[in-house]
């Protein structure tokens, strides 16, 4: 049986489920608790789980964070909310110095197993500093994995696979999609981390992309087939591990690769990616892979400016006519 | 021993040159002066001439294709050699393969791709993707025979999947021992079809069209005009009733002769004329001084046929105030005749003075022009039309002309510019003057 649920609810039922179901899990972050979080995620939690697990925390992402893999490192199953990525950035020596490296360095005596979680790129009219695309900021470093969920459904089964995962997870939402709605059965299910899946099924181009500018690839892909170009719409899901595989063998069937990123373009996920494809499928492309992505600013603040910014559709129907030479 | 015809260098900034066509094939005899191609260069499509006798081995480079100043794009054999001999010994701008061994088709593709071998010289690198060079290989078609429609005529997936719809598929028919028994010719090529820009524009369909090199320099030079000299427009009307009743008696006594002037010719005279009362319409701008021209070169500005891909150019009445009507009209025939079909040299369209550029026969009746730089100024030329006028106090109907001077403040006030405009109106309105 499946029911229609926002994605935020997704999210609650994710983290609940493994609450109930693993002492060791609790959920701390700004706001999570008596507010029933500052975008209603937590909603009701605290009154099923007490104060002890759902639990409310200063202004302060080093503190939290570092806390948190301080009861990770205690054997806890921690998970962190920011209220944005954004102010992660304050919390990095942690997220980025501590937890993804303890494993190692501790000569595999501590892992951390611990979910960072939040609201992650252009929430809409944010301005330059509270809308971060983290991803590219953060996946290079080794020993973290990082989630990307695309709807409700895969809300809740990468979150609830994120949480019984062993190592930090740096799980990316957007608030631009906690309000949308999807099917979500009422069983349970897990989405295993690094395996990719198509959106959209097309054998003249591969468009991949993660989280929120799925949207954009979609709504492209649909103009595309009007004018005769099927995409495939690839969603990799996670980012890391990438499941570059599913993404090769898609380009090897359309000989065409479009990636889209919603980071800058510069030392990016789009990079990345279109750099594995090149190795992956030198001899199966027809061109090479062109990127999409925000533009190399500051989010501008002004609602226009920040809609030609995104990685958007009218920019992914050109590069992906231009990589299929129809241009 | 054969002569190589190489891309001709055609202009100082010319790099690379486009094949727009042969005007000779494979086993054609040439003469020293023929016109053997025609190449579109950075500036203009012009004529390509052989300076030797002889018969064409082969065409290296074939139409629609650009390579760089230098490459090899045609051989010629002398009289007497053997035309199969040499094109089969002949550099080929291409990759065809050895001949294979009879195992090598069977090979997996994947196992061994063959690589094409260096070219003999110059850039004849064949630039196809490697989804092209695979698919290819597996319709055993020879890339080096596809002409590419990506950028820079790189070869890609389409254009094979094309040539294989084409029927390069029997190529593939023939057995490999069969195969190697045959000379190293390239596979025939059937013409990759291309939409025209004309075509593209009819269809209304969205998308881009390659930009021509005339269409380039066009767009570099109209720009450079437009944003570095200071225009200013002054517009006059003339009063034809004259000079059209002269062209009548003129043309009716000449009509045997097969001589047609129009009123463009009188007005090539009548400006050429009126600049040697007004030196500065016949000067260019040097920067920190003002540059006088000897000669007064009237350029025409010509609109190229979209067959030949449109734009325009200007060519050049030399020493137009020296000319008689006659040999301007019979000149600016010429230059039109042949921008239209072969393209002009460089010759015929550089050292232009002033220029004239006259859309009377659309029936436009005013319009300004945008200076051709180095000239100080360029008249833009309306129709003449039957008006109600006033003439001696008496309104009638007469023959009425306007033309709109576009001019470079740099070099020419206003004042100089309502001078010159009277005395060219003083030789129009009074044009037995254009006869002496």
């Amino acid at each position: 049986m499946t029911r229609t649920i926002e994605y935020r609810d997704a999210l609650r039922e994710a983290m609940s489920e493994e609450m109930r179901r693993d002492q060791r899990v609790f959920l701390m972050g700004e706001e999570v608790a008596e507010y029933q979080g500052a975008y209603k995620v937590s909603r009701g939690m605290l009154d099923e789980f007490g104060p002890h697990r759902v639990i409310d925390t200063p202004i302060s992402e080093t503190g939290f964070a570092g806390l948190g893999i301080g009861a990770a490192m205690s054997g806890l199953r921690p998970i962190i909310e920011f209220m944005s990525w954004s102010f992660s950035l304050v919390a990095a020596d942690q997220i980025l110095n501590n937890a993804p490296k303890m494993l190692y360095m501790s000569g595999g005596q501590f892992p951390i197993p611990i979910v960072f979680r939040g609201n992650n790129g252009a929430g809409g009219q944010l301005g330059s500093t509270h809308s971060w695309c983290v991803e590219s900021l953060y996946a290079g470093v080794p020993g973290l994995k990082m989630a990307i969920p695309f709807d409700a459904y895969d809300a809740k089964g990468l979150l609830k696979t994120a949480i019984r995962d062993d190592n930090p997870v740096f799980f990316l939402e957007s608030e631009r999609l906690l309000g949308i709605k999807g099917e979500v059965p009422e069983e349970e299910y897990l989405i295993p981390l690094g395996q990719a899946t198509l959106r959209r099924r097309g054998d003249d181009c591969t468009i991949v992309g993660f989280g929120r500018p799925l949207y954009f690839c979609l709504e492209a892909a649909e103009a595309l087939a009007r004018e005769g170009i099927e995409c495939d719409v690839v969603d990799g899901r996670t980012i890391r591990p990438l499941d570059i595989d599913s993404i090769a063998e898609s380009v090897r069937r359309t000989n065409y690769c479009v990636v889209v990123d919603q980071s800058w373009p510069f030392a990016s996920i789009g990079a990345e990616v279109a750099a594995q494809v090149h190795e992956h499928c030198f001899d199966d492309l027809d061109n090479h892979v062109i990127r999409v992505h925000s533009d190399d600013v500051p989010a501008p603040y002004a609602y226009n400016l920040e809609q030609e910014m995104l990685p958007n559709a009218r920019k992914i129907v050109e590069a992906v006519r231009a990589v299929t030479y129809a241009g | 021993m054969s002569i190589e015809i190489t891309m001709p260098r055609l202009s100082d900034t010319m790099e690379r040159g486009t094949i727009i066509k042969w005007n000779v094939k494979e086993g054609d005899a040439v003469s020293a002066g023929d016109n053997v191609a025609d190449i579109e260069t950075d500036k203009a499509t012009m004529e390509m001439q052989v300076y030797d006798d002889g018969h064409v081995a082969r065409i290296v480079v074939p139409e629609g294709e650009t390579v760089d100043v230098g490459t090899v794009i045609a051989i010629v054999a002398e009289d007497g050699e053997d035309l199969d001999d040499i094109a089969a010994s002949a550099p080929t701008r291409t990759d065809a393969p050895d001949e294979p061994d009879a195992t090598d088709a069977t090979d997996e593709p994947a196992a061994a791709p063959r690589q094409a071998p260096p070219p003999a010289d110059g850039d004849g690198r064949v630039k196809a993707t490697s989804v092209a060079r695979r698919l290819a290989e597996e319709h055993e078609i020879d890339v080096g025979t596809l002409q590419g429609s990506g950028p820079g005529g790189r070869i890609v997936k389409r254009d094979v999947l094309r040539a294989v719809e084409a029927g390069h598929e029997t190529a593939a028919a023939v057995p490999p021992a069969a195969r190697a028994a045959v000379p190293a010719t390239p596979v025939p090529t059937t013409p990759v079809v291309e939409t025209t820009a004309l075509e593209a524009a009819q269809a209304l369909r969205p998308g881009t069209v390659p930009l021509t090199g005339i269409r380039q320099t066009i767009a570099r030079r109209l720009v450079e005009a437009k944003a570095t000299i200071p225009h200013y427009q002054v517009t006059v009307t003339f009063a034809m009733d004259s000079l059209l009743s002269l062209r009548t008696t003129l043309n009716d006594q000449l009509v045997e002769q097969g001589v047609k002037l129009s009123v463009n010719d009188f007005l090539v005279r009548a400006c050429a004329l009126a600049i040697h009362q007004h030196p500065e319409f016949n000067a260019s701008w040097g920067g920190d001084h003002l540059e006088i021209h000897g000669d007064v070169n009237i350029g025409l500005a010509i609109a190229l046929p979209p067959a030949r891909g449109g734009g325009l150019v200007v060519a050049t009445v030399r020493q137009a105030d020296s000319k008689s009507l006659r040999s301007i009209s019979h000149e600016s025939k010429r230059l039109a005749e042949k921008a239209r079909t072969r393209g002009l040299t460089l010759d015929e369209m550089a050292d232009s003075t002033f220029t004239i550029s006259n859309l009377g026969m659309f029936g436009v009746e005013h319009f300004t022009a945008i200076i051709n730089p180095p000239n100080s100024a360029i008249l833009a030329v309306g129709a003449a039309l039957q008006k109600p006028v006033v003439r001696d106090g008496e309104l009638t109907i007469g023959w009425e002309m306007s033309a709109t001077l576009s001019l470079d403040h740099r070099i020419i006030d206003g004042a100089s510019a309502a001078r010159y405009l009277a005395t060219l109106k003083q030789l129009i309105e009074n044009p037995a003057t254009l006869l002496v």
